[in-house]
């Protein structure tokens, strides 16, 4: 009964997909996925592409995860996420190699690492593997949108003040000296920082004024 | 028996996942691996053709010619042959690959029909610093290869980068993948030459 009254409530199946996006935004929030955040945000397009391969294994897993979670064995359910997560990861790395060759080689060995990235197992372990197929798809979709979103804004910082443009079209006048270092590891660790902080900050906010 | 049930008990999902998922990826793979083949094809061969501009068609003459590396370690490659719209052959391409400061380098190497110059190179794939040693890919330094002769080159910290000699400038901040690069050339080249030659391919009045 309590299941089938989640399963219907709109209001679970929205509170869920905007967590994702901010107040449990995987990487501003949950720190989770960060090799992929600190390693492919130097430009947009590989940040994009990184992130709609996420959400693509994301809702997979979830998909079967959620599916098969009363046929699971407690003590065998990290090696079936693992077996599941790896399938959709090699078909998201074969699409990308079939067809999206430049980003494939952009992205290198950080497409098949989505294996090893903590918010799908996590999503797995914590939702999926707990709830119906909606509700999964819902969570997947919420937590891959806000992780995409989290690796744009910070790929759009970075790209700018690297190269002085954003998806390859200069935005900053011709006379912008390039900041090399937001290309480098040093620039990600930087405004991931100064990102979360920011995030924190507004969050804090928002916590004080609900108690008000 | 009781145990071979209880194995199967706990672990039939885990079986019968494995087969479907495995069933997918070869599906997907049977299906797209024509494509993704292409894809590297297409990309070797446009880096070939920029490499020596009058070339009409590409084949390749060596197959897996063994390449002596560091610490008696071996890396195969093919050689491909540049013919003319005439046919006649007008140089040499092939992949060579050696470590560089982040990760491993592949070059795409090309030299005139007689392996007496480099016609220069260009990168297949590599992972260098961006903004230091992401530099090997502009054409600053490439140039520097375009007519040096094919043969060991030197790598040297100062000079002229417009002169086409055997000295090769480095790049400034990326010494290392300068370095690297210089490396490549010269682990190939001699056995390059040499297999062309055992092969009559070069050295033999054409």
């Amino acid at each position: 009964m309590a299941a089938e009254s989640k399963a219907l409530n709109p209001g679970l199946y929205k509170q869920t997909l905007l967590a994702g996006l901010w107040r449990e935004n995987p990487v501003f929030r949950l720190l989770l996925g960060m090799c992929p955040t600190l390693a492919v945000t130097a430009a947009v397009k590989p940040a994009l592409t990184m992130g709609l391969s996420v959400i693509f294994v994301l809702i997979c897993s979830n998909i079967v995860v959620s599916l098969m979670r009363n046929l699971l064995k407690p003590h065998l359910r990290i090696l079936m996420f693992t077996l599941t997560i790896a399938t959709f990861v090699t078909i998201a790395d074969l699409f990308l190699k079939a067809f999206q060759p430049e980003m494939s080689e952009t992205l290198g060995p950080y497409v098949p690492l989505i294996i090893v990235n903590c918010i799908i197992i996590c999503r797995a372990e914590a939702c999926a593997s707990k709830n119906g197929l909606g509700l999964s798809i819902i969570d997947a979709l919420g937590m891959g949108v806000g992780f995409t979103f989290a690796l744009c804004v910070l790929a759009g910082i970075r790209e700018i003040l690297s190269t002085g443009a954003i998806w390859e079209i200069k935005v900053l006048p011709a006379g912008f000296v390039p900041w090399a270092a937001m290309s480098m590891p040093v620039g990600a660790f930087i405004t991931l920082g100064l990102l979360i902080g920011l995030v924190n900050k507004i969050s804090g906010k928002q916590a004080k004024s609900s108690c008000h | 028996m009781l145990k071979i049930k209880h194995f199967i008990q706990q672990s039939w999902l885990l079986i019968v996942s494995s087969f479907c998922f495995g069933l997918l990826i070869a599906v997907t793979n049977a299906a797209w691996s024509p494509r993704i083949e292409q894809n590297q094809k297409d990309k070797l061969n446009n880096l070939m053709r920029g490499l020596i501009a009058d070339a009409n068609d590409f084949k390749m003459v060596l197959e897996a010619v063994q390449i002596p590396g560091r610490k008696g370690r071996t890396t195969k490659t093919d050689i491909y042959e540049a013919d003319d719209v005439d046919g006649r052959s007008i140089g040499f391409a092939f992949i060579a690959s050696g470590p560089g400061f982040a990760d491993k380098i592949k070059l795409v190497i090309a030299v005139d029909g007689k392996c007496e110059k480099f016609f220069g190179f260009d990168v297949l794939s590599s992972n260098e610093t961006p903004g230091f040693g992401s530099k090997i890919k502009e054409d600053y330094y490439r140039n520097q290869f375009k007519g040096a002769p094919a043969g060991k080159l030197e790598l040297v910290k100062v000079g002229k980068t417009e002169k086409l000699d055997s000295k090769i400038v480095a790049i400034s901040g990326a010494t290392v993948s300068s370095e690297a690069v210089v490396k490549i050339f010269n682990m190939y080249i001699d056995k390059v030459k040499e297999k062309l030659k055992a092969k009559g391919l070069i050295d033999n009045g054409r």
